[in-house]
């Protein structure tokens, strides 16, 4: 079951061809990373899918159902979720507060105040920020932050999540910890689509990826394949990433 | 063991004490302020039912300002088009308490339509679009004309009552309509459309992908404070008894109503009422000491104010009875 299907999406700013065609599907369950160096069209590509710019060709398909052109709003009550890589915070909530507003609005049913801080104190209990929810968004760190971008992103309670650099700025550790998030998110069921810098993260929980590049998709496959794929090494990852990776591969296949 | 259990069903009732009792301040402070009408001078009695209005202006905009973010300098224009209802309502022969459901109906209508084009608009384009509705509707009714008066305004059917009756009865309803606008600010900061705003306000992007609708909830925000403004103007109406159209979409009416805003607390359910209470008392008191300087004395204050305390009275009202929030 396809959980989002992309139709030859094209979308123009001011001349400017941002997409071009782009076909893609995602399956229910799965995590697949979206990569391409800087103004492929990736964040582009995330606005397009939950309302924010309205492709000018070309279908968005959310569970078999047309979505192309609805607004945010609709797009988010129907079950999609996002981050943003500037984050979105409201800076005059609490760090609760902001988790609320996301199970307050984007379920189908109206549920009471309480009942939205109940379950948001269960969401920020989920990324590891228990006990920082009567804090404003200001005083969390960068690494937090995210994680309440996370958090007000799974308080929706959404079918497909999209994460747009959610591991910038972090360092290795958080990096990590964020790795171990993603995947017990995915385990528990929720599909996940993921603009991402960081290969690491990608290669470490994507089930494929997808690369664009001047608004074209270039590839669609299996991580293993997309990195010694040639069009995706000369277009973003660049040889001295594939010699590395060949080289630790080679190194954790045949151990000394 | 029989004191133990005494004692949690003291605490247990203190508790109940406790959160009775802002209730029972609230009560007494409105049958302290009911008590007042018999009590001054109609001088006084004409500065208290002032403070009432602009109260229920500065409350109205704290919904569009305070809550949504939108600077709706020009909210003046409901407070007009309140009071024009009246007046033209009146002279068609309808009793004064059966006009003010109009007058609160008419100006939220107008928000209803207008909000959808002009709530697109973000910032200070808002803001000035707003000042030009307010122009617009000013020299709209110079032009109409007819019922409305034109530019030679509109006298409103005299009351049978004796002034003093009459001014106390004014005094009555623009506390009851204070009382109410207080109880939408009060419903407002706990509801999912405050929430709603509050949301858009920071971030309206990530309002919206949260599941917001975010146009609704301005519209719905923006209707709100005109149908209350326009209830102030109404009132002020039947109060005044002659309308002329530069002084019923009176900029001022809106400024003023945005300091004591600002003064007392945005985005805050009591600050309204200190800002406007503190404000008019202060501006009354200089009107009678300073009648040649008492803009520039006021212009010192509100700068002053707006220089030392941002946050407004309400932050150290709170910090003084030990709220902190």
């Amino acid at each position: 079951m396809d959980v989002l299907c992309a139709e030859g999406i094209g979308i123009e700013f001011g001349g400017v061809i941002a997409l071009s065609d782009v076909e893609f599907k995602v399956s229910r369950g799965e995590v697949v990373g979206l990569i391409g160096p800087n103004g492929a069209g990736k964040t582009t590509m995330l606005n397009v899918i939950s309302g924010i710019s309205r492709p000018s060709e070309g279908r968005l398909l959310f569970c078999g159902a047309e979505i192309t052109g609805w607004s945010p709003h609709k797009i988010a009550k129907l079950g999609v979720a996002r981050t943003f890589q500037i984050v979105q915070s409201f800076t005059h909530m609490t760090v609760r507060e902001n988790v609320a507003v996301g199970a307050m609005f984007a379920g189908s049913k109206a549920i009471s105040r309480s009942e939205a801080l109940d379950l948001a104190e269960h969401a920020l209990q989920r990324v590891g920020l228990s006990g920082k929810g009567g804090k404003a968004p200001r005083q969390l760190t960068l690494s937090d932050r995210k994680r309440l971008e996370l958090a007000r992103a799974i308080a929706m309670e959404p079918q497909l999540l999209l994460l747009d650099e959610v591991m910038a700025g972090l360092n290795h550790s958080e990096i990590d910890a964020v790795i171990d998030l993603i995947r017990q998110l995915n385990a528990s069921g929720l599909t996940i689509l993921m603009v991402e810098h960081v290969m690491k993260a990608i290669m470490a929980v994507c089930h494929r990826i997808i690369v664009l590049q001047f608004g074209h998709k270039i590839a669609d496959e299996a991580p293993e394949k997309v990195v010694s794929d040639p069009k995706v090494i000369s277009a973003y990852l660049g040889d001295r990433f594939a010699k590395r990776h060949r080289a630790h591969n080679v190194a954790t296949e045949c151990p000394p | 063991m029989t004191g133990n259990w005494g004692g949690i069903k003291y605490r247990r009732s203190a508790a109940t004490i406790a959160r009775a009792l802002p209730w029972i301040g609230c009560t007494l402070l409105v049958v302290a302020l009911g008590a007042t009408a018999f009590l001054v001078n109609n001088y006084w009695l004409h500065v208290i039912t002032s403070i009432y209005m602009y109260a229920i202006v500065a409350l109205a905009l704290n919904v569009i300002v305070g809550y949504a973010g939108y600077h709706a300098f020009g909210n003046s224009v409901f407070f007009g088009i309140g009071a024009y209802t009246v007046g033209v309502a009146m002279n068609l022969g309808l009793p004064f308490t059966a006009t003010l459901p109009v007058a609160i109906a008419a100006p939220a209508l107008a928000a209803a339509v207008l909000g959808w084009p002009f709530l697109r608009l973000k910032g200070h384009y808002f803001a000035i679009a707003t000042l030009a509705l307010n122009m617009a509707m000013l020299d709209l009714i110079i032009n109409v004309g007819g019922v409305t008066g034109g530019a030679a305004g509109l006298p409103l059917p005299l009351s049978k009552m004796s002034p003093e009756v009459l001014y106390r009865m004014i005094y009555f309803v623009m506390l009851g309509s204070m009382i109410l606008a207080t109880g939408v600010l009060f419903w407002l900061s706990r509801s999912r459309l405050g929430y709603a705003l509050r949301a858009l306000r920071d971030s309206e992007l990530g309002a919206e992908v949260m599941g917001i609708n975010t146009t609704r909830a301005k519209i719905a925000a923006w209707t709100i404070s005109a149908a209350l403004t326009g209830l102030a103007g109404g009132i002020w109406a039947y109060w005044i008894t002659f309308l002329e159209p530069s002084s019923a979409f009176d900029i001022g009416i809106s400024v003023k109503g945005y300091i004591m805003m600002l003064m007392g607390g945005m985005g805050t359910v009591a600050g309204p009422l200190l800002g406007s209470a503190f404000l008019e008392t202060f501006a009354t008191l200089i009107w009678g000491e300073f009648p040649k300087i008492h803009f520039l004395i006021l212009g010192v204050l509100i700068i002053v104010v707006v220089m030392v305390i941002p946050e407004g009275i309400i932050y150290y009202v709170r910090r003084l009875v030990g709220v902190e929030k």
